[in-house]
């Protein structure tokens, strides 16, 4: 299986976690390796108790583990926490006043962290200090480690930096231990990304011009990554007074011709809801990123759960044809952001794309020809192809044959395009006409059917039938294909199905697919199982259960190996 | 009177509604600012004065109730070459759109905002707005309005709103005037225009507007903000009609803003090669 190494920096909020680990995942890129990095962190700004662990392996890695190996901890008050979770033959490095508790535990190594932050001529570098002796228990090195530092930071600090990393990795010299050396490997270039950063991209190569919101955990992550990356591709970005006015504004530039989109949480996006209707009824092509989080109500901000598939599946009054998707790696959240964009003109429909914390902080190394520039296919029509009543006015909303009418957009002489969230006419006024109401819906429907022609197939992997199949919707992607493995390699045959399309729902092949295997079993961070239900209500097949996990952590791969087999 | 903005949408107004003459208003304000049709976008909300824009042969946004302003201030984002202009009632965008209210007087979009205020809500059947005076009877506030009236042209001077105005329904000459000033406002421009409601309000009519509305004089500062404040208190006694306050200093939003401009949203290129550039960023390689 080669090598499986899983660090842990541990530290309170400002105390150089995050910088750390993304140190680490560089080292590990430089070094030829893969690398999967989560973060767990509390709703505050200073001190608490976050994590940022990055599990290296030769292959690439789509989830984490629960046991660190190297465990960095820097602030030594957390040390009777974090032990349990360290691996039997694991190290914890820390900088511990003699006689502190947990320095009678053999794997822990006290650490002069501060003492030679303060030499490399600052106080706050204890992380480096503490990221050099993990290098150097990986074997990586110290040239590498310049080198990356060197990307990192500037000037007189890069010196700084390069010092305190030295310090450390000088001192872990014959004093950490030899078994997490990582083999050499060949160096190739890797984007390195979080789940939020690929969605913003996307986006952004998905043609988005006009983005929009109101911050909100893990939402806000996608409007930072907008509002940075968008302007230099023409994208105009605003923050909202509040959720409601973003997604009107961002039908109001829909409206104007530009792709546009929001980003929120399950509390933002309760209050867009009614405006996800109005969308609906315009026709208007939108886009809406949702980062789950636990609830009800504020719930736990900065934790992760796949509570929503029901809410999103059904929100805003009224019927109207949506394209929800559902990312599963940094991979899809790319992909799926800009075929969110493309689709949801094509068919003037809303599009959510489906995330949670976890993908949303999740970073990995990934392909770089993952992540190519598609095209943009603008679909806005102009003067001859406009359609026309017998005056010559345009009809925004004419009866097209998949019900999709040509949009134009105001500005062009000789079209005045006219929109209204009342039942409309053709023209787009309003009216209480019932026969021209039916024909509305009919219309509106039957995009909907259009859209369901194009629906993306849900992704199978491992047998073609057999004992179990696990299915899962966005995040899981990675823990169940790791997980499926477990169960393969203790002989246990499981199959995986990951949805990265929930609305409309790939029916057909799910049923097709359940019908192959003995048990089934939804994987699910929530408590009642709303992949399960919409399963049943979709094709009539009952899974045989549902694994779920609901304390606002992702699911890891043993845990849920093991699940599976006490549930099978 | 017929013109170039006609439609043939048929006026679901009751006979006498303060709204007909606004209408009229409206037209003649926009032919008088010259533009062509193509260019002027109407943006409303839900409400019977929402209805207006149906009335123009312009660009229409009828949006949901409240929810007039978002729309308005992303459409003169997407596209600034083209004339936003927002008429709505004073439910939809002193009540529920209240915090847009708020918020766009600060943004100062370029966008002329006239407001139906009939101090009631008319197309749910005569419950009490935003507007209405306190001791009124509405249906749902049965032993009379307790709340304190909402001063739409206080709040907006308080704001640094950079036109605020007053306007009556039954003089459409006068407010048409008020209204192409107001288009030419670079900035938000606020036309709170006295409605009546001829079937719900029956103590602020025609009649009692008539004899409340006094002309702010010829000499009156439009730039003395305090002097402006004072007169959008004025209500109990008498009302004043006209420019209160104006200031042309103040830049709008859009021209704040570093990403609006030209070209049009809608026309903005998402190249190949500018992707991959940004996607470059993000590929680890060694220096
Ligand atoms: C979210 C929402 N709440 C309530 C309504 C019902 N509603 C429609 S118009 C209106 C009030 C309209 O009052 P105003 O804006 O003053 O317009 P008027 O009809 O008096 O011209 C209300 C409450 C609605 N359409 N949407
Ligand atoms: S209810 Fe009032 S505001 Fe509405 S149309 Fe009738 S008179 Fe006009």
């Amino acid at each position: 299986m080669g090598i499986d190494v899983n660090i842990r920096i541990m530290g309170g909020a400002g105390q150089g976690v995050h910088t750390a680990g993304g140190l680490l995942c560089r080292l590990a890129v430089a070094g030829g390796h893969h690398f999967h990095a989560t973060q767990d962190y509390m709703s505050r700004i200073r001190g608490g108790r976050n994590s940022y662990s990055v599990r290296i392996r030769e292959i690439p890695v789509r989830a984490g583990r629960p046991q660190a190996d190297i465990v960095l901890s820097l602030d030594p008050g957390h040390l009777p926490h974090i032990l349990s979770s360290v691996s039997p033959a694991g190290i914890v490095v820390c900088d511990l006043p003699a006689g502190e508790a947990g320095s009678a535990d053999s794997r822990v190594i006290a650490a002069p962290l501060k003492e030679f932050s303060a030499s490399a001529g600052s106080p706050i570098l204890a992380n480096i200090v503490g990221a050099g002796i993990v290098a150097r228990a990986l074997g990586i090195p110290p040239e590498t480690v310049d080198r990356v530092l060197t990307l990192e930071f500037k000037g007189d600090f890069l010196e700084k930096n390069r010092v305190a990393a030295r310090l450390g990795a000088e001192w872990a010299q014959g004093r950490v231990p030899d078994s997490f050396r990582l083999p050499e490997r060949a160096f190739r270039a890797r984007m390195i990304l979080a789940g939020n950063e690929a969605l913003v991209l996307g986006a952004i190569a998905g043609g988005c011009k006009f983005a929009v919101g109101y911050p909100m955990t893990p939402g806000s992550g996608i409007l930072l990554g907008l509002s940075a990356d968008g302007p230099p591709l023409g994208l105009v970005f605003e923050q909202a007074e509040d959720e409601i006015a973003a997604l009107n504004m961002a039908i109001g530039a829909s409206y104007a011709g530009a792709r546009a989109m929001v980003a929120t949480s399950g509390g933002g996006f309760a209050l867009m809801v009614e405006a996800l209707s109005l969308a609906g009824m315009l026709e208007a092509p939108v886009v809406v990123a949702l980062g789950m989080r636990p609830g009800p109500a504020t719930g736990m901000p900065t934790r992760t759960g796949q509570e929503e598939l029901a809410f999103v599946l059904s929100a805003g009054h009224g019927e109207f044809p949506r394209l929800v998707l559902s990312p599963g790696s940094v991979e899809e959240a790319y992909a799926l952001a800009h075929h969110a964009m493309e689709m949801s003109e094509a068919y003037q429909v809303p599009c959510i794309l489906l995330t949670d914390q976890y993908l949303a902080d999740t970073v990995v190394d990934a392909d770089p020809g993952d992540f190519p520039a598609l095209p943009v296919n603008r679909r806005i029509v102009h003067g001859n192809d406009v359609p026309r009543d017998a005056k010559g006015r345009y009809l925004r909303h004419a009866f097209a044959g998949d019900g999709v009418s040509p949009m134009a957009v105001p500005g062009e002489p000789g079209i005045t395009v006219v929109v209204d969230s009342d039942e409309h006419t053709e023209d787009g006024h309003l009216t209480e006409d019932h026969a021209v109401r039916i024909a509305m819906v009919e219309k509106r429907i039957r995009k909907g059917e259009a859209l369901e022609m194009e629906t993306l197939p849900p992704l199978l992997s491992g047998p073609p039938d057999g004992e179990v199949l696990l299915i899962g919707f966005g995040s899981t992607k990675g823990v169940i294909a790791e997980a499926r493995e477990i169960l393969s390699a203790g002989g246990v045959s499981a199959a995986a199905v990951h949805l990265r399309q929930v609305a409309p729902f790939p029916a057909r092949a799910v049923s097709e697919i359940l019908d192959r295997y003995r048990t089934a079993f939804t994987v699910e961070n929530n408590r009642t199982g709303q992949l399960a239900r919409l399963i049943r209500a979709e094709t009539g097949r009952e899974v045989s259960g549902t694994i779920s996990r609901f304390d606002g952590l992702p699911f890891t791969p043993e845990e849920l190996a093991r699940g599976v087999k006490e549930r099978r | 009177m017929s013109g170039i903005f006609d439609t043939d949408v048929e006026n679901a107004w009751c006979p006498g509604c303060g709204n007909v003459p606004i209408l009229n208003a409206v037209k003649k304000a926009l032919e008088r600012t010259g533009k062509p049709k193509h260019e002027i976008v109407l943006v409303s909300g839900i409400g019977q004065a929402a209805k207006l824009p149906h009335h123009v042969d312009v660009n229409v946004f009828n949006g949901l109730h409240g929810r007039a302003l978002p729309a308005a201030l992303a459409i003169r984002m997407a596209n600034p070459s083209l004339t936003v202009v927002v008429t709505s009632g004073d439910g939809d965008i002193y009540g529920e759109g209240g915090n847009h209210f708020v918020h766009n007087i600060r943004r100062n979009p370029d966008i002329a905002v006239f407001v139906h205020d009939n101090q009631v809500y008319g197309l749910t059947k005569g419950q009490p707005s935003p507007t209405s005076d306190p001791g009124w009877t509405g249906s749902l506030q049965r032993s009379g309005v307790i709340s304190g009236p909402f001063p739409p042209l206080a709040v907006a001077i308080a704001l640094g709103c950079g036109f605020v105005a007053r306007g009556i329904a039954a003089d459409i000459e006068f407010t048409a005037d008020l209204m192409v000033q107001a288009i030419a406002h670079k900035g938000f421009a606020l036309v709170d225009i006295l409605q009546p409601c001829v079937t719900f309000n029956k103590k602020n009519t025609y009649q009692w507007y008539g004899k409340m509305a006094y002309k702010l004089p010829a000499d009156h500062d439009a730039a003395d903000r305090v002097r402006a404040f004072e007169l959008s208190l004025e209500w109990e006694e008498r009302i004043p009609i006209g420019v209160l306050y104006r200031r042309e200093d103040r830049p709008c939003f859009e021209e704040l803003h570093p990403g609006v401009g030209d070209p049009p949203l809608h026309a903005r290129e998402t190249p190949p090669d500018a992707v991959r550039d940004l996607l470059r960023k993000r590929l680890f390689t060694l220096p």
